[in-house]
């Protein structure tokens, strides 16, 4: 917990309308709480008084004081979802992780809150896991839903998941395919381009999969950097027209023959990605 | 994106945009708004991807990633155009053959939508009587449109209804069209949405003006302003830039609440991809007019719906109320004059502009002009978003679009305007919805949500479950509110354990009385509604909850026991889903729940396929 | 100026002014509990509402924070005013049945009994300490913290605050520390101050010669029906 990365985000909300909250969201989004010395800052650094902030803090059901779970389990308690017995569904989230609505396991693996409403209402009892929805949720589908947060939930078995499939991409600038037949990721030809950060240059190898994550790098890329990507063939860099929707970083783009273009973004890290199949026309 | 200068730029651009665009090339269209995506439509994305790779039909084939549709109940859904197929709850493997059906121009029959009166099967989907029933002309936008793009939105007449106003450049007109159209502010209180606007463009403009989107749907139930953000965010922003020249704002602000992380990432990308194209910020298409418009995250709090407490929540603040007057419009976000609107508002600025005033209000009844959208949910057999024309009877939408009650049960009521609202009895389906027959009928239209109730709601269960909602989300500053929701859910409680008296039920409606009277904010004056309107209607549900010590719903779980009959064959799955260990029997013969170790969860009869557990 | 009619009588007041400084000119008593003269009006207790507006639209506000408005008809003392406010001092009552100036004021507005389950959480949330402490001792040291049922007063993270001087004024003005009711039962008794007396007036025999100053004495009026 570095100071010099809470105050950039004090700096970057500072001016703007609703900064405040804003400052506390992003901090619980990266701490996934609010701690006592990052309020202090806040105070310091924003001209707000603590007794202020402190209530915004505990006004909003979004921040927490304690620090949350690896993964966070939201419950929708809105009317649809009780009138279709999500109360029972609570109940069996609460049996069966021994921890009340709004805890942490003692593990510090899951938060268990309820939520008033996800907007999802014609398919409830609606579940939300890391951003995962589960709908009409019973008591019986509570124990598969835990082992799935636990195991990480956007996990996927490459061989066997059929929404996994190989593309192959080439250089919006020469033209030439990035496939590289001699290296093989998750048992098909990896996507190869060069990356630059800092003063490294190197290759990376992407696995052509769309759906995996799966990387090698000649440098290890650290957590959260951007990097440049450049054609292997040409050496033109690979830059794209829009940035990620996550992060915020640029997204890199490449062409996908016969139609298309796919965009990935260009934070180590960040699993944005989006295929267009017709974005080309654009 | 190149920057639009003139409006001419704009206008040859959407020409330019539309002749390209062939509408006879088939399209597979897969909404995708957060319900959808519950349902796994992104799966369907993905399968869809790679066939049309697979077997190269990206030229022949498009692909259309939409928002929401509405018809919630059978997604993931998946519409061909231009035939208007729809296929219903359609997997990966049916989404695979769809592909290559649609390539071939056929239709794949047998997963087709089956009429379940009828038994037959309708392929179009303006043939659904769900969807034939509706006047869809906002939600009709969401399947037209990628949410992602705004030439998307361009290529669908989007933001010509700015460039007209534009053109007419008179600012006099276009709230003039708003207060012809009759259009009401969509939020709840109905408040005309024209003469809001006029306060705001009388407001002196020394130091700069506000306009707001109210997009902090916080009435747990409802979801249509979900639906068009994440399906037409160009709808709003394009309503809001005509508003802003309308009164002569200068600074827009959406607040979207924080649990619509989808609604957020669309907004974000719509209001960039605006920017760029310049149709916000600083001389707008050439015209010398500058607006633009920020977006701020909610962070949990139902109250911030009501607008006072939603500018503090822009001004960084705790969302507490204050009084009004003064009214926003005179005193809102930083002291400036603000005019803060719905988002279902805002998406029918463009529809009147386009139609004309005197065509928009012939939908609908008088003084009640338009559609509104409403989310039909709960005990319905069809359950999603309707967009029906004010003073459509409930009925209608219950039983004609929503199909009636799931199975054998009786639809009791249904329950509108949310924690605001309240519960209209099946013997008053006859009513139209609009703002006053409802609000005549002890309820309030609300932002749309539509909770359908059959018999096995129990009413004291619904008022207790509105009173907890409250009395976490009150804000805590009115004494009467904040305590008075607490003594509510606390008499609600007694009762539906079995020990409430008369005289509590008498305190009950005295004190909602107060509550109603003596709060200062919408939260606090219309949160009695539940437990007033439940009292009015179904009061005998609370004497037997009284007097006889029964829940007639087999809901309040002190007051009913489970028990095992005859069907029972001895399957085990009960006796195996109970934790507490309180069903015993050997296999293949009768089961026994033990009563003391019951804790009436009711997972052993969600298990039963033989309808063996009874409720009493 | 600005002209309204309180309880039918005409007044004139200085633009800006509340309702309560209105009728307070005109002498029409409004029970404050969260009200006091040097510290901005909250409306936190409602207990100062008044009726304006006629018919359909008459709706019940705060006199404290609602500005007067031009040709405003107020009621300070309807019969659904009465009824707000004795409801208001039952439900304080229940939460605070240790405070003599709850104790007194329900005994001002005659209400005998108090009929919600027994509370003794003391602090009502009327917010005087957090103006106090704000407005007058420039310190801001305390204030509201979460929401809803889980409210409450006191400092960040609940710890000593480096900010406060431990003036005592939020003490000092708080109307439940500030004046216990020492009736061992305070629960039972909406006294009306008299409880408080030693020996208590109920051993009337005591103070057949004394003037009662309470006015209307609880104790009285039950023995009198």
């Amino acid at each position: 917990m570095k100071e010099e990365n809470f105050l950039s985000i004090i700096g970057k909300h500072q001016a703007h309308l609703g900064g405040l909250i804003s400052i506390l969201e992003d901090i619980q989004t990266e701490y996934s709480y609010l701690p006592e010395q990052a309020l202090r800052l806040v105070a310091q650094e924003t001209g707000f008084s603590l007794v202020d902030i402190y209530g915004v803090a505990t006004f909003y059901k979004l921040f927490s004081l304690k620090p949350r779970g690896k993964h966070l389990i939201s419950v929708c308690s809105g009317t649809a979802c009780h009138v279709r017995a999500s109360s029972g569904v609570v109940e069996e989230f609460e049996q069966r992780l021994q921890i009340n609505a709004g805890e942490t396991t003692p593990d510090g693996e899951i938060t268990l809150v309820t939520v008033n409403c996800l907007g999802a209402c014609a398919l409830g009892p609606i579940v939300v896991v890391d951003g995962y929805y589960f709908s009409n949720v019973n008591r019986q589908m509570v124990g598969e839903i835990i082992d799935n947060a636990r195991a990480g939930i956007d996990r996927v078995d490459v061989d066997t998941d059929e929404r996994i499939f190989p593309i192959e991409v080439s250089c919006p600038h020469c033209n030439r395919s990035l496939i590289d037949k001699n290296f093989y990721i998750d048992g098909y030809p990896s996507i190869r381009v060069t990356v630059s950060f800092g003063r490294r240059h190197g290759w990376v190898r992407l696995s052509c999969l769309y759906g995996s994550y799966s990387v090698e790098q000649e440098y290890e890329v650290p957590i959260d950097t951007i990097v440049d990507f450049f054609c292997p063939h040409c050496h033109a860099e690979l830059s794209g027209v829009s940035d990620c929707t996550s992060c915020g970083a640029p997204m890199i783009s490449a062409f996908i023959p016969g139609g298309g273009v796919l965009h990935i973004c260009s934070r180590r890290g960040c699993k944005a990605h989006m295929l267009d199949l017709h974005g080309a026309s654009l | 994106m190149k920057r639009l200068r003139s409006i001419e730029d704009f206008e040859s651009l959407q020409s330019r945009i539309m002749t390209d665009h062939d509408a006879a090339v088939p399209t597979i269209v897969i909404p995708a708004g957060t319900c959808c995506q519950a349902s796994g439509a992104n799966d369907l994305i993905r399968v869809a991807k790679r066939e049309l790779l697979d077997k190269k039909l990206t030229d022949t084939v498009r692909l259309r990633i939409t928002g929401c549709q509405g018809f919630c109940q059978m997604e993931p859904s998946v519409l061909v155009e231009p035939r208007g197929t729809f296929y219903p709850k359609v997997g990966m493997k049916t989404m695979a053959r769809i592909v290559e059906y649609v390539a071939r121009d056929e239709v794949l029959a047998d997963e087709l939508f089956m009429s379940p009166d009828t038994g037959e099967q309708i392929e179009r989907q303006e043939d659904i009587p769900f969807f034939r029933n509706q006047v869809r002309t906002i939600l009709s936008r969401n399947e037209k449109i990628d949410p992602l793009f705004i030439y998307d939105y361009i290529n669908n007449q989007g933001y010509s209804t700015l460039a007209k106003v534009f053109k007419m450049a008179d600012p006099d007109w276009v709230i003039n069209e708003v207060k012809v159209a009759g259009l009401r502010g969509r939020g709840g209180a109905g408040f005309p949405t024209g003469l809001k606007w006029e306060f705001l463009a009388n407001q002196a403009n020394g130091h700069g003006k506000f306009l707001v989107c109210n997009a902090d749907e916080g009435d747990p139930g409802a979801y249509m302003d979900r639906s068009v953000l994440e399906g037409n965010p160009h709808g709003v922003i394009e309503g809001m830039i005509i508003g802003a020249y309308a009164t002569g704002a200068t600074g827009g602000v959406i607040y979207v609440r924080n649990e619509y992380p989808l609604a957020i990432k669309h907004l974000i990308i719509a209001l960039r991809q605006a920017r760029e194209v310049g149709l916000l910020g600083e001389n707008i298409l050439g015209t010398g007019f500058s607006f633009d418009i920020n977006l701020v995250k909610g962070a949990g709090a139902f109250v911030c719906g009501e607008e006072t407490a939603l500018i503090r929540s822009i001004e960084g603040k705790t969302g507490e109320p204050r009084q009004r007057p003064p009214f926003p419009v005179q005193k809102g976000i930083e002291g400036k004059p603000t005019a803060i609107n719905n988002v279902e508002t805002w998406a029918n600025i463009p529809i009147i502009i386009e139609k004309g005033a005197h065509e928009f209000a012939k939908i609908g009844t008088e003084n009640n002009s338009g559609t509104k959208i409403f989310s039909l949910v709960g005990k319905a057999k069809y359950t999603g978003l309707v967009e029906v024309p004010m003073g459509t009877t409930i009925k209608r939408i219950v039983y004609e679009i929503g199909g009636g009650p799931v199975g054998d049960a009786r639809i009791k009521a249904v329950q509108t305007g949310g924690p605001s609202g309240g519960c209209i009895p099946a013997d008053l389906f006859d009513i139209p919805v609009d703002y006053d027959s409802l609000s005549k009928a002890g309820s309030i239209m609300g932002s749309g949500g539509m909770i359908v109730m059959d018999d096995n709601t129990c009413m004291v269960d619904i008022a207790k479950y509105f009173m907890n909602f409250l009395k976490d989300e009150s804000c805590g500053k009115c004494f009467t509110c904040r305590k008075g929701t607490q003594r509510m859910y606390e008499i609600l409680d007694d009762i539906s354990q079995g020990h409430g008296t008369l005289e509590q039920l008498q305190l009950l409606e005295e004190l909602a009385q107060v509550v109603k009277d003596t709060t200062m904010c919408g939260l606090g004056q219309t949160a009695s509604n539940p437990v007033l309107s439940t009292l009015r209607y179904f009061r005998e549900e609370y004497l037997a909850h009284i007097q006889d010590q029964r829940c007639p719903s087999g809901v309040c779980r002190a007051l009913i026991t489970y028990s095992i009959n005859e069907k029972c064959k001895g399957c085990q799955l009960c006796l195996d889903a109970c934790q507490q260990d309180a069903i015993s029997g050997k296999k293949k013969e009768l089961h026994f729940i033990d009563q003391s170790k019951c804790i009436k969860c009711g997972a052993c009869k969600s298990v039963c396929k033989l309808d063996a557990i009874d409720v009493v | 100026m600005i002209n309204l009619i309180i309880n039918g009588l005409p007044v004139s007041v200085e633009e800006g002014a509340t309702l309560l400084e209105a009728a307070r000119f005109l002498g029409f008593p409004i029970p404050t509990l969260c009200y006091i003269d040097g510290l901005s009006p909250y409306g936190a207790c409602r207990l100062c509402v008044v009726e304006i507006g006629e018919g359909p639209k008459a709706k019940l506000v705060t006199a404290c924070t609602y500005p007067a408005e031009e040709g405003l008809k107020v009621r300070t003392a309807s019969s659904r005013v009465i009824k707000a406010r004795k409801m208001i001092l039952e439900l304080l009552l229940a939460s605070c049945p240790q405070s003599k100036t709850i104790q007194d004021l329900a005994a001002a507005h005659g209400v005998r009994r108090q009929r919600f389950r027994q509370e003794y959480e003391d602090c009502i949330l009327c917010g005087l300490c957090v103006r106090m402490c704000e407005e007058q001792m420039m310190a801001k040291a305390i204030g509201f913290r979460g929401r809803g049922q889980n409210r409450s007063v006191g400092t960040p993270f609940d710890i000593q605050s480096d900010i406060c001087r431990l003036c005592g004024g939020c003490m000092y003005i708080c109307p439940a520390c500030q004046l216990r009711c020492t009736y061992t039962e305070p629960e039972k008794a909406v006294c009306g101050g008299c409880e408080n007396l030693s020996p208590p007036c109920l051993e009337k025999e005591q103070f057949d010669d004394m003037m009662c100053y309470m006015d209307p004495c609880v104790a009285c009026e039950i023995t009198k029906d």
